[in-house]
């Protein structure tokens, strides 16, 4: 059975492509027009996907659609009538857009004449979450923003499907709310929140968690917000109205002013009001559920300090690769497929190069002087590098599926060398300077350097850092998003983390995407050259090619 | 029964005013827009 999976028209549009219950291909479209989350129709990425297979659209046997368009538009133009004069331009752009952003009609004027299915928004996101688990019995949570109805669920795997237990509708939302505050405090919402997480760190959350907590109620399994500071149901531009203001007694933060420390504080209260909300929730699901095991999902599972507390109430949890909307395109193929239960683990989905190929844009370019080494001598070359505080940019073999960089489209540097993170946010990446950075760690040893309690390959929670000699990969709270690799998952980046730890003791990396400010991480070998040659990154890796500046 | 009305302070009506100003001022530049729907 062959299915392509697509996920397109709010955030993060994506491809997949899935024969017979496994993932074959999958990539966003953002990495083929670099925009930033890009939510148009991801026409490249299902060309990709279709193409890397050598598979025909015709050849395909059903269309997975991640939501179901008709539900979402019953939530919209419900929130419409509530406020019928305020939304009318709304609601005549939504209806134009809705029509022309017709799934079927699309895909017909494609040449598709299959099966399209429809899933909903969170069925896709938990069913993304599980079927990429090691589990066969999970309870599964999922948050975001909004999907159809709802923003928040709770499941179970019955019997190898998934039955949802409880659902928390629109416009009550962790993921709204998250996004709102993030939108006070100057950050773009649905990018900045990460942002909000690394300021957290260094504020007083006392300050605004009982101001924030008044604007949440509960019942014993959910909880509501009081909408009377939010503008959601009536528009998509200024998220908060007066009443937020109010309720905070502060100034909203324009893009532009320096950040204080009641900004800060207010981060920190946000994390805290949203940790304590995810720690109700997990306590339900343990509840409803009596599973040890608990797979995450939706846009909000990737706040990695949070996800943390679910070892409270769970002895394992597994986080994918990609647990907002991207994701969902093969959660909803996964789904509906009905064989057995497949191995996709693995994130490495994307485009890769061939050596010929790399070989003809490095001929492009005249700036640059380039190596080709076999793999022993490369990794030690590299090795070497990087333990002279020297900046890598490395591009290896299939990209990486989600918004983490996993060690094939990596900027690497030492996290030992003290002033490496301020070089690498204000010189490389010209980004904010309390931003933090992750480090990678081979599997083995990670519980030497982390407080850990199993692997966490794709980068998703927060854990504490036990030594004090990783300064650039470690935040200001001794916290760290760690990423451990093995040799199953990523040979040659568990190859070159074993020859730094022969050279500098430890066998960790700070890692960070290979991007630079407002880009979307690198796709191509001449995209990744020109990066190169327009920073300060000293050496790039593209394969077995060491190539440097002329 | 009427409803008693808070006065605001002379402070407090300030607060206000650079609320209002700050909104004005983030519509105005539409910085963000939440896909919401």
């Amino acid at each position: 059975m062959i299915q392509l999976g697509i996920s397109a028209f709010y955030h993060d549009s994506a491809a997949c492509l899935v024969i017979d219950g496994q993932v074959v291909a999958a990539v966003e479209e953002e990495r083929f027009t670099g925009i930033k989350h890009d939510s148009s129709f991801p026409i490249n990425a299902i060309n990709w996907c279709l193409k890397y297979s050598r598979v025909k659209l015709s050849s395909v046997d059903q269309v997975c659609w991640y939501e179901n368009p008709k539900l979402k538009r019953h939530r919209v133009l419900s929130i419409f009538n509530n406020h019928f004069f305020r939304t009318f331009f709304h609601r005549i752009n939504y209806l134009f857009n809705y029509n022309k952003q017709n799934p079927k009609k699309i895909l017909k004027k494609g040449g598709f004449k299959g099966e399209i299915t429809y899933t909903d928004h969170h069925q896709s996101h938990a069913a993304f979450s599980y079927y990429t688990s090691k589990y066969k019995d999970a309870a599964i949570v999922t948050i975001d923003g909004v999907g159809e109805w709802e923003t928040t669920t709770i499941s179970r795997v019955n019997d190898k499907s998934i039955e949802k237990l409880l659902g928390i509708d629109f416009p009550n939302s962790l993921g709204l709310l998250y996004s709102t505050i993030t939108a006070y405090l100057g950050f773009k919402p649905n990018e900045g929140e990460y942002k909000v997480m690394g300021l957290a760190p260094y504020g007083d959350f006392t300050k605004y968690t009982e101001q924030l907590g008044k604007l949440i109620r509960h019942t014993s399994n959910k909880f509501y917000l009081y909408q009377r500071p939010f503008t959601w149901e009536y528009s998509n531009k200024v998220m908060f109205n007066k009443h937020l203001c109010r309720t905070l007694g502060l100034l909203p933060r324009l893009p532009e002013e320096p950040i204080t420390q009641e900004h800060r504080d207010l981060a920190a209260s946000l994390q805290k009001v949203y940790e304590i909300e995810f720690s109700r929730l997990l306590r339900t699901a343990k509840n409803l559920t009596k599973s040890s095991n608990l797979c995450l999902g939706g846009g909000c599972a990737y706040n990695g300090v949070a996800n943390a507390l679910a070892y409270k109430y769970f002895d394992s949890v597994h986080i994918p690769f990609a647990p907002s909307d991207a994701g969902s395109a093969i959660g909803a193929c996964l789904h509906h497929y009905n064989g057995d239960k497949k191995d996709n683990t693995n994130p490495y989905l994307g485009p890769d190069f061939k050596d010929i190929e790399v070989y003809k844009s490095i001929q492009k370019y005249d700036k640059i002087r380039s190596y080709r080494l076999s793999d022993d001598l490369l990794i030690k070359k590299v090795a070497e590098i990087i333990s002279k505080q020297k900046i890598v940019a490395w591009f290896q073999g299939k990209m990486e599926f989600g918004a983490r960089a996993l060690g094939n489209r990596s900027i690497l540097a030492a996290p030992q060398d003290p002033k490496m993170r301020d070089k690498l946010n204000l010189v490389v990446k010209k980004r904010e300077g309390f931003r933090p950075f992750a480090p990678s760690v081979i599997e083995e040893e990670a519980s030497t350097f982390f407080d850990i309690k199993e692997p966490v390959p794709y980068m998703n929670i927060v854990v504490k850092s036990k030594t004090k000699k990783i300064p650039s990969a470690t935040h200001i709270d001794m916290s760290a998003r760690v990423q451990t690799v093995n040799e199953k998952q990523n040979k040659k980046y568990y190859l070159l983390l074993k020859e730094i730890k022969k050279l500098t003791g430890s066998p960790i990396l700070l890692n960070t995407s290979f991007n630079l400010k407002d880009q979307t991480i690198t796709l191509t070998p001449d995209q990744a050259i020109e990066r190169f040659l327009n920073s300060r990154i000293d050496f790039l890796v593209i394969n077995n090619y060491l190539i440097q500046k002329v | 029964m009427k409803k008693e009305v808070k006065k605001l302070t002379k402070e407090e009506k300030k607060r206000e005013k650079e609320f209002e100003e700050r909104l004005k001022e983030l519509r105005k530049r539409d910085p963000f827009i939440y896909k919401n729907f």
